[in-house]
């Protein structure tokens, strides 16, 4: 098999994007809503899929091959080339790209699948698998890219994408909201990723002849990395720096702390969009980047003590914050920030492979999880506060019986479930982290030690509050959505005839519209007003089983996340074997705890905190019922995600207006009325002197210019004369 | 005085002469005739343009295509013109933003022949400026583009027009009245050294190059620097010389916000690369530190000020002058990927920021307010619309794989590679704190859309809006042909 295929694993989905945007909306006037939204998904899921089957044997192929020639590089064209610095559109063909391309198009193409069922009542249809597609496109280029600054198209692209998509129903501001501030905190990270860049390249330039390179793409790994590690030996302060500015662009795109205030506000756009990019793929990004260049990291123990400890502080602060949320989907968001300070712990250590190994079982049943609590929200008639839940079991089995599997999963059920044996790699890992990696302590334990005693816990923390979500659900006493009160129908009505008065307003404001531009009364008369059906959740509510293309993918991710996957990849080292790169140095693990005893020890957490949660919720607890003044303040605080939330919206805002009407102040206020000022003084002194000039501003501005630059050239003499005015 | 005839480039800056000699004679009352014949000129200079550029040798480092005709050979004057590879490509911008501005101007009502001949005038002293090569005539072509723009913004412009007017022509006017005197005192100093008073740049930079031009005046360069970049750091216009530019912005017609910030601040930073650079090598290098500061001022303050504004126009304004600090901070970093990065960024201005206000102009037809107060859920009414807008918004965040992504990006590194090599007596911590920029454009950019887009329509007005018509999505289309092209191809680098 050609490994030119890979290109069509990336142009597929691209082209489907471009289909859907230009000609989505024709197929869906053409068949009609029904059908058309159909064949639109069939059509947005099919370049998925095939890029998965093209990908799928390209990567056995790549097993095959012996070690030493496991990555190929393919060059389409010259993107950037100047005199000091050369980048290729290149992509990269090596175990960990291939790795995350059949991650992204498999569960990718799930995922769609789902959305069919999903949006079917999307009357924009078309304009989500756009997005989508446009989506599974760029995270392909990030994982695929042969150079950083391929990686950075991706990057910021994916971010593209997940702006989109988190404010797809625009109508409603609070999405736009969380979808900009996704955008911009995620830019914060990219300026850390983009300075690193800049590093490497003044570092790659200036030492290419101790080198031997001769290639000026200094960003692309075949060049940089092989090098890199020799280089940096030499060099501490440049390796931290690079490491902690690369590790800025990860914790914005893996939501850690504390850049993590994005992910749970994302929880706006559609429960696919969440499952696929703010929980398989997009987050994990910053762990593929931070596998990529896991040299640099290697080569400063410093920024790698940093790497674990923000990642333990995230895995318990986000952890922690779950337990305080009812909303179904804002549970899953934290417990993903959770997961992924996890990730980050193993990476930390050193153990990059048990990183990209959580990111491989997460994505399975992280993604199972989202969809399942897609499909109840689907069922609850789009509620998403778990107090209105309750013995959801009996209407909603498949989905019970998936997303169980998927809380065994993440909850660390031993052995017959794949979230247990990657999350027991990164605590081993990180527990026996070799003493030489630390620069310092931490009560007498390493950096790594004390994140991996933290991860312990918060593995007991996660056990329990995802026990909770489930219990809330699927189980207790009750079925509670039936104490709601009946929903008002009649605001739907009410709602429409407001309408046509805003409409017979309309062109009061306007003369004669001779361009065209306006809708005459005949076009708004015969506009089709589409109606989205906004059911409310109310006592006569009956939930109802989703259909087959929503269930089937559940139960799909349900299988791959039982224990045998795992297992295949822990058992023998396969993963880490497979992923190791070209002379990766081999990180010797300390014997501060065995495995058998961390298995005990993760049982008995993770039984405890299933079984706590499973006698606290046997029905919904009063102290965590609508009225919040009788929530524990512990919990009210987490519920308020421990006021990260107001410092990231309410506190930035209010820095931000201040900062800009202070300095649009100054802008207006001092620079133009110094302008003014100066003018004007002159202009009093030139009037009285002779009233010759008759336009006002003219000379004063003229007399600005005069004293202004004549300041400048002052200045300038001063500058030459040295100072000795 | 060498004397080689007239040629292609100055055949490029009679076509506009001839359209407005042209539309002189064409009746005011044809108002369609008039459009037609202004939009044929326009194509055919686009056309002129592009076939410089097809004879144009990408590979070379020298003028190509000279003219040179004796003017005023007893003070060294000489009509002279010829391109390189910064200035083809701004040619070709000028020629087709003329296009675009003469296709949006369908929509001028009043004193239309005026309108139209001013337009030709303007493209004119414009393309002047970028072929030049005798100081004295670059001086006049300068000025000379000053006169349409005011009187395009005081007849046409919104309605603080009088005072934004006559703002923009007294501060750029103002500003380079020094560097005439630079220019003389330059001319002056030729004489001194090689005993033939001239104003030919190609003379100039050879004696500057061989270090006969400066030896023993370093003082006098300094000075003559100065009047050069003050000139040039107004027209760009450089913080704290910007207060001008959102007047000016804010109250033109849409074809001169277009041609204003697609090509008239260009002339600021093309004269930082063809004047201040390589005619005053020490100079400029000394004065790089400060430059630069003002640079990065300029972007972070540019950036805040915009994110405050309530007007659309306004905050597009003083976008450019952020972004204008990118470009100008790529260039004073003296590095090859930052002046790469600077003189690549300028045309990708160009687009974005042309193309922005050639859509708030779209909307501005229609709804004929600029206040984001008045609008808000457009996307619901326009969805194209939309999302050409989206497009071209995220062209000037900066996205990869659009145009505005490598010029930045360059610009940005170059700087930082000046600050890590501590050349000039720079460090890191300015081009740090440039980066910030990046983050701040995403935060005024995407809450301009979100304003103007998102959200429910509370403006009855804009209910009975269609979606834009098929020639305008075709007018805007060219910039997001252009936008990706450049942005996945940069032939110009």
């Amino acid at each position: 098999m050609d490994y030119k295929l890979i290109w069509w694993v990336f142009a597929l989905p691209l082209f489907g994007s471009l289909f859907q945007a230009l000609g989505g909306k024709i197929v869906v006037d053409t068949f009609g809503p029904k059908l058309g939204r159909r064949i639109c998904g069939a059509l947005g899921v099919a370049p998925i899929a095939l890029a998965f089957l093209i990908a799928l044997p390209m990567t056995l192929q790549l097993m095959r091959q012996p070690e030493s020639e496991r990555a190929v590089v393919l060059t389409l064209f010259e993107w950037i080339s100047t005199q000091a610095i050369s980048i290729p559109f290149e992509f990269r063909v090596d175990p960990l790209s291939m790795t995350m391309v059949l991650v992204i198009t498999g569960i990718g193409s799930l995922i769609h699948l789902y959305s069919i069922g999903y949006m079917a009542e999307e009357t924009d249809f078309p304009r989500f698998f756009t997005y989508l597609n446009l989506f599974i496109a760029l995270m392909l280029v990030l994982v695929l890219g042969n150079n950083l600054a391929m990686l950075f198209i991706g990057w910021e692209g994916v971010g593209l994408c997940s702006y989109l998509l988190i404010g797809f129903w625009y109508k409603d501001l609070k999405n736009s909201a969380a979808a900009n501030k996704a955008f911009i905190v995620n830019r914060i990270g990219d300026v850390g990723l983009t300075l690193g860049m800049f590093w490497l390249v003044v570092l790659a330039a200036q030492n290419k002849d101790a080198l031997g390179i001769v290639d000026s793409r200094w960003l692309s790994y075949d060049v940089l990395l092989p090098q890199i590690g020799q280089l940096l030996a030499s060099k501490p302060f440049d390796a931290t720096m690079i490491a902690l500015l690369l590790f800025v662009g990860a914790c914005g795109k893996s939501a850690q702390f504390p850049l993590f205030v994005w992910l749970p506000d994302a929880m706006a756009g559609p429960t696919p969009v969440s499952a696929l990019i703010h929980a398989a793929t997009m987050v994990t990004s910053g762990i593929v980047l931070l596998n990529r260049t896991q040299e640099i990291f290697l080569a400063s123990p410093f920024a790698m003590n940093v790497v674990a400890l923000v990642g333990a502080a995230t895995a318990v602060l986000g952890a922690g914050i779950a337990f305080g949320h009812t909303d179904i989907k804002k549970v899953l968001a934290y417990s993903t920030v959770s997961q992924l300070g996890f990730m980050f712990i193993a990476c930390g250590v050193g153990a990059f492979y048990a990183g990209m190994f959580h990111v491989i079982t997460h994505a399975f049943f992280k993604a199972l999880l989202f969809l399942g609590s897609g499909a109840v929200i689907h069922a609850m008639a789009h509620d998403q506060d778990m107090r209105n839940y309750g013995r959801l079991q009996k209407y909603l089995p498949i989905t019970y019986l998936t997303m169980g599997i998927g809380w065994a999963a993440i909850a660390g059920v031993p052995f017959l479930f794949s979230g247990f044996w990657s999350k027991e790699a990164v605590l081993y890992n990180a527990l026996n982290m070799p003493d030489k990696m630390s620069t310092f302590t931490i009560a007498g334990l390493t950096p790594g030690a004390f994140a991996g005693w933290v991860g312990l816990a918060v593995a007991g923390m996660t056990a329990f509050y995802m026990t909770r979500m489930m219990a809330l659900t699927f189980g207790t006493d009750k079925e509670r959505w039936r104490d709601l009160a009946p929903a008002h129908h009649d605001v739907h009505a009410h709602h429409d005839d407001h309408h046509g008065h805003d409409h017979a307003h309309g062109d009061h404001h306007h003369g004669e519209d001779t361009e065209g531009f306006f809708m005459t009364d005949e076009e708004m008369n015969a506009q089709v007003h589409a109606h989205e059906h906004h059911h409310e959740l109310d006592q006569t509510h009956e939930p109802h089983e989703v259909p087959w293309t929503m269930w089937a993918p559940l139960a799909i991710l349900a299988v791959f996340s039982l224990g045998f996957v795992g297992y295949a990849m822990e058992a023998g080292h396969w993963l880490k074997d497979w992923l190791a790169p070209w002379g990766a140095t081999e990180v010797k693990t300390a014997k501060n705890i065995s495995h058998d005893m961390l298995t005990i020890l993760s049982i008995v957490v993770g039984t405890t905190g299933i079984l706590g949660a499973l006698v606290a919720y046997r029905k919904l607890p009063n102290s965590e019922g609508f009225d919040l003044s009788k929530w524990n303040p512990l919990r009210r605080a987490a519920a308020a995600s421990f006021y990260t939330d107001w410092y990231s919206n309410k506190g930035s805002g209010m820095l931000a207006s201040g900062v800009g009407a202070v300095v649009k102040l100054f802008d207006v206020g001092i620079i133009d009325n110094i302008v003014k000022a100066v003018g004007s003084i002159f202009g009093v002194l030139l009037s009285a002197i002779g009233k010759r000039f008759q336009t006002g501003y003219v000379r004063n501005y003229a007399l600005m210019m005069l004293v202004g630059g004549s300041a400048i050239i002052v200045y300038a003499l001063v500058q030459v004369m040295g100072g000795k005015f | 005085m060498e004397n080689t005839g007239l040629g292609i480039l100055s055949l490029l800056l009679a076509v506009p002469v001839l359209g407005a000699i042209f539309l002189m004679f064409i009746p005011e009352t044809f108002e369609r005739a008039i459009k037609g014949a202004s939009m044929v000129f326009s194509l055919v200079a686009l056309g002129v343009a592009a076939t410089v550029l097809s004879q144009f040798d990408g590979r070379s480092f020298h003028f190509q295509m000279m003219e040179a005709v004796p003017f005023l050979p007893s003070i060294g004057v000489q009509w002279k013109v010829g391109v390189d590879g910064i200035s083809i490509w701004l040619v070709v911008l000028t020629t087709f933003l003329t296009v675009v501005a003469n296709w949006f101007s369908y929509y001028i009502k009043t004193r239309v022949k005026t309108y139209f001949v001013l337009l030709q005038f303007l493209q004119m002293a414009m393309l002047g400026v970028f072929v030049s090569l005798d100081l004295i005539l670059f001086y006049a072509f300068f000025e000379a583009s000053l006169v349409p723009m005011a009187l395009l913004v005081y007849i046409w412009g919104g309605s603080d027009r009088a005072y934004a007017a006559r703002k923009f022509f007294i501060y750029t006017f103002g500003a380079s009245i020094f560097m005439l005197i630079g220019m003389i005192a330059l001319a002056m100093q030729m004489q001194k050294v090689t005993g033939a008073m001239t104003f030919d740049l190609v003379a100039i930079q050879a004696q500057v190059a061989n270090g006969a031009l400066w030896a023993n005046a370093m003082q006098m360069q300094t000075v003559v620097f100065w009047t050069f970049a003050v000139a040039m750091m107004v027209k760009c216009p450089m913080f704290p010389f910007h207060t001008w530019l959102p007047d000016a912005h804010t109250e033109a017609p849409t074809a001169g916000s277009v041609i204003l910030a697609g090509v008239l601040l260009k002339m600021g930073t093309f004269g930082f690369l063809r004047f201040c650079l390589p005619l005053f090598p020490e100079a400029m290098q000394n004065a790089v530190p400060i430059l630069m500061t003002l640079c990065v001022i300029g972007i972070v303050y540019g950036a805040i000020v915009a994110t405050m504004q309530d007007d659309v126009k306004k905050l597009v304004a003083y976008s450019s002058v952020a972004h204008m600090g990118f470009v100008m901070l790529g260039i004073v970093s003296l590095s090859s990927n930052g002046l790469l990065g600077g003189a690549y960024q300028q045309l990708n201005h160009g687009i974005s920021t042309g193309a922005l206000f050639l859509l708030i102009g779209l909307l501005y037809e229609r709804i004929h307010t600029r206040k984001f107060a008045d609008m808000g859920g457009l996307k619901a009414q326009m969805p194209i619309f939309a999302a050409l807008f989206l497009i071209v918004m995220f062209s000037s965040v900066g996205l990869p794989g659009t145009n505005g992504f490598i010029g930045e990006f360059l610009a940005m590194m170059g700087a930082f590679q000046a600050g890590m090599a501590g050349a000039f007596g720079l460090n890191i911590w300015l081009p740090v704190i440039a980066g910030t920029g990046v983050v701040f454009a995403a935060v005024y950019l995407l809450k301009m859309f979100m304003q103007v887009f998102y959200g429910p329509i509370t403006n009855p007005d804009l209910l009975r809006l269609k979606d834009i018509k098929t020639h305008e999505i075709v007018l805007v289309g060219m910039f997001i042909v252009l936008i990706f092209w450049v942005g996945f191809i940069p032939t110009p680098l």
